[in-house]
């Protein structure tokens, strides 16, 4: 289904010789797609409003909200606190609900939410060995990479070398815990706090936690800033 | 690449015949489900990122109002991509996977016909290549 490119009389000659070209005008995944929406709706099984209303949260989410829950957790140590006791419910507190955008969270999301702590000793990174279960409603839509079967082969069983190709090498005396997330438990790495960050603010904060750091690929530094990824300023992709 | 059974199999069969012995790395690769692949070898690739297109958005969204409304639920839904086999699983892309499953599943519950959905993607595909005209 879509697998192959038509060429719907586009005009161009199928020289063998001419370097194979994708067809760029219609996507059969798209056609296919609007087929089953449009069929679902006719049917009555959700509504052209459910597809709306759905699209627009999922337009909205993004790491945004994870990168203002560490800003503050790094800042509010009681908030901190609660948020590692109870991560699904502290996510309110920064405007986050788990229950949008139906009332009782997504289909896919429903699910308890952990916070993994980086410490001096332990470096957190998680992956989804079985599927791509990932926190979307703190951290938006998984990056690409994260739903390839290579990095869901690769990083439980040699996460060093995995994270080292991501550039962030960790020591030998700091251990790395691999969290295998699925449909009921998601989590989030709440990276440390770099030095030379004592008087910032909790808005300049959350401005250096960005996704990767919260996937735990990466590690927050004060020259960076989530609207540039890593992979802007040189780290390795 | 990824280990599929047609890369560590024999490269002369006969064809569909039960063979006597297999080894036991075609039987690990055999009875293994597609979609459980941690630990699995591979080489390093390299991580890109990729926007996220309309039709996967759309393909997300309408996936998930399909559970919204009860049709299925996201294992269900996980089941059925695992269930393409290997080949489709790891051929397809991401969101592809999600649009071909939603598909056969709106098929296999009976909400929707096989014609229903062939005359649906002509009327699309027609739709969309007069508006791109």
């Amino acid at each position: 289904m879509g697998a192959h490119h038509h060429h719907h009389g586009n005009g161009h000659s199928h020289d063998d010789h001419e370097p194979i070209r994708e067809a760029p005008e219609i996507s059969e995944f798209e056609v296919l797609e609007l087929a089953v929406r449009e069929l679902s709706i006719e049917k009555g099984l959700f509504s052209a409003e459910d597809h709306r209303r759905f699209s627009e949260w999922a337009e909205n989410i993004g790491p945004a909200g994870g990168s203002r829950l560490v800003a503050k957790a790094w800042t509010d140590p009681e908030f901190k606190r609660r948020l590692l006791d109870d991560g699904t419910a502290t996510c309110a507190e920064v405007g986050i609900d788990w229950r949008d955008p139906t009332g009782k969270g997504t289909p896919s999301d429903y699910t308890y939410f952990y916070v993994l702590e980086n410490t001096p000793d332990v470096h957190n990174v998680i992956v989804c060995t079985l599927c791509s279960c990932y926190p979307r409603p703190v951290l938006g839509m998984s990056p690409d990479w994260y739903r390839t079967p290579n990095y869901r082969r690769r990083l439980v069983r040699r996460p060093r070398e995995v994270l080292a190709e991501f550039g962030l090498h960790v020591p030998p005396s700091v251990e790395v815990r691999v969290h295998d997330s699925n449909q009921k438990s998601r989590f989030m790495v709440m990276p440390m706090r770099p030095a030379g960050t004592d008087d910032w603010t909790e808005a300049e904060l959350a401005a250096i936690v960005t996704r990767d750091t919260m996937i735990g690929v990466a590690v927050p530094q004060v020259d960076w800033t989530a609207t540039r990824a890593p992979s802007e300023l040189g780290g390795h992709r | 690449m990824q280990r599929r059974v047609s890369d560590i199999g024999p490269v002369e069969r006969t064809p569909l015949d039960s063979p006597y012995t297999i080894s036991t790395d075609l039987y690990e690769a055999l009875r293994h489900i597609p979609h459980d692949v941690g630990g699995q070898a591979d080489l390093p690739v390299p991580y890109l990122e990729k926007e996220e297109e309309n039709w996967e958005m759309n393909t997300y969204v309408t996936c998930e109002c399909l559970a919204w409304r009860g049709v299925w639920n996201a294992e269900m839904r996980r089941r059925a991509e695992n269930d393409l086999g290997a080949t489709l699983y790891f051929g397809l892309p991401y969101y592809a996977r999600w649009a071909t499953v939603a598909t056969k599943t709106l098929i296999d519950q009976g909400l929707i016909t096989p014609d229903e959905l062939s005359a649906k993607i002509d009327e699309v595909r027609a739709r969309l290549r007069k508006a791109a005209s």
